[in-house]
């Protein structure tokens, strides 16, 4: 493991998880349900973190969407994984205004709703329908 | 009284189509919005629908100027996904095509700074000089465009004539070193056109998470070929042009020394590239099930790509691609902030933008 994430070796259990940190194809992989994306932005502010980009994936049979929130740490890119089995989860925009955009993104793409904040249009005109360039043809 | 001026999508101040609203007091801005995707096609629900050969040729037509980039990035998380590792000689030829790229677009984006600032004959001496960095692209992969060189494993062609890159380079950085740093931080038009305009700092580059030779002139020394080097990077030396100003000359400085490490960098891979294969053999592609993500420093800044595989599928089952100037965008909104409405043509396209990429 290297310095950074000898480093970063508590963050699980100060955000209260008890799962350990997994490296898979070069990112440091930090899964479980116990993860909360406000409280995990507050600490990734409090690290100092870059904010990168939150990748979203729509799961088969309707199961909602993944999200896959990144952030770097001295070129260390690590990863938390959110499922959204409804529509909503919270928004961290008040917290990282990195994420403006690509919670606008998804909202507009994946029709997720990012909870505690506004929306402006970015691809999208005022009132197009939301959720149908990126969601499965068949929908 | 303010008053709101809608600049585009199309319009001769903008190089692509965007909107941007300016709400403005006499000459002043006092805030700006950004509308983006009139350049959307849908490429990452294309990826979807094409196998692990088509969607390099698709993501490469992402954007124009770094299509090298996007093949690159894309293809290092297919090998991160199927665990192959290139050839050295491979890693060398990846980065002299991406350093190559970087030269073309940071000489182009001089030329459209000089335009900008009505500085025509610099416009017309940076063309000049790009076209050089062109012909080479030309000879190596027989393409301006679309150089089609990454691939699964490797690249496709091999560098034939390195004499003639440290040819260019030679007479690239010596231009570069007489003309054009002298002229964009000395002359009276830069220096009133961009000494103290549109500036970024650094506290509000971190929050809005810029990357590339944006942040790096407003004093944030990252680079992903030093943080988290790729292909042959870690073997190279080159230095970070870091400025603190924050303001389009900044900006300019910024990637006008780059181009000086750019040549650096290149002299080097070329006197170090390695004899050997091209691509690593691969006797079946099979993806496993999951997700690669990979990196990469464009000539703009850090392009991620998010590649996640179902086994025994053909097509990848999501490709996600987050561009610097995705990241970079919404903070010109704060460089305008205060600044002359005749500025704002040269203040946003100080970060270099391209809505290609952006709206993918």
């Amino acid at each position: 493991m290297n310095a950074i994430m000898n480093n970063l070796a508590d963050l699980p259990e100060q955000l209260g998880v008890d799962d350990p940190w997994v490296e898979k194809g070069g990112v440091h992989w930090l899964a479980s349900d116990a993860l909360n994306v406000r409280t995990l932005a507050n600490m990734m502010n409090a690290w100092h973190a870059r904010f990168v980009t939150i990748t979203a994936s729509e799961l088969p049979d309707d199961e909602g969407v993944r999200l896959e929130y990144h952030w770097d740490i001295g070129g260390q890119l690590l990863g938390f994984p959110f499922f959204v089995s409804g529509t909503s989860i919270d928004s961290i925009y008040d917290l990282c205004e990195a994420a403006d955009w690509i919670e606008r993104e998804i909202h507009e793409y994946f029709a997720v709703d990012f909870q505690g904040r506004d929306y402006e249009p970015l691809f999208l005109s005022a009132g197009d329908k939301l959720g149908v360039n990126l969601r499965e043809e068949d929908e | 009284m303010s008053y709101k001026i809608p600049i585009g999508p199309y319009h001769p101040a903008l190089e692509e189509p965007y909107t941007l609203d300016l709400i403005c007091e006499d000459e002043i801005i006092l805030d700006a919005k950004l509308h983006i995707g009139f350049n959307f096609r849908g490429i990452e629900h294309l990826a979807e629908t094409r196998n692990y050969v088509q969607v390099v040729a698709l993501m490469e037509r992402v954007c124009g100027i770094c299509s090298n980039t996007h093949t690159l990035t894309i293809c290092q998380a297919m090998e991160s996904l199927l665990e192959v590792t290139p050839p050295p000689r491979a890693l060398y030829i990846r980065v002299i095509m991406a350093e190559l790229e970087r030269l073309h677009s940071h000489v182009l984006w001089a030329g459209v700074a000089g335009k900008l600032m009505g500085f025509k004959t610099m416009f017309m001496t940076c063309f000049a000089l790009r076209e050089k960095v062109m012909e080479i692209l030309q000879a190596i992969s027989g393409n301006r465009v679309n150089y089609a060189m990454n691939r699964i494993g490797g690249v496709n062609r091999d560098i034939a004539d390195p004499a003639a890159i440290l040819t260019m380079l030679d007479n690239l950085e010596r231009e570069i070193v007489r003309k054009v740093i002298p002229v964009f931080t000395t002359s009276s038009t830069a220096q009133s056109r961009c000494a103290g305009v549109g500036v970024l700092t650094q506290e509000k580059a971190i929050s809005c998470g810029t990357v590339g030779p944006t942040a790096r002139a407003s004093g944030l020394p990252q680079d992903l070929r030093r943080a988290a080097p790729y292909a042959a990077y870690a073997e190279l030396d080159f230095s970070v042009p870091v400025e603190t100003g924050g303001d389009v000359r900044a900006r300019l400085l910024v990637r006008a020394l780059e181009i000086l490490e750019s040549c650096k960098i290149l002299r080097q891979a070329l006197s170090k590239l390695p004899p050997g294969e091209l691509f690593t053999e691969i006797e079946e592609i099979i993806f496993p099930t999951g997700t690669a993500t990979s990196r990469v420093e464009a000539p703009r800044g850090e392009v991620i790509y998010s590649v996640s595989w179902e086994e025994d599928s053909d097509n990848p089952s999501r490709v996600h691609v987050r561009t610097p100037t995705y990241a970079n965008m919404p903070s010109v909104r704060w460089m305008v902030l205060g600044a002359r409405l005749s500025d704002a043509p040269l203040i946003q396209a100080s970060i270099d933008p391209c809505y290609s990429c952006t709206d993918r």
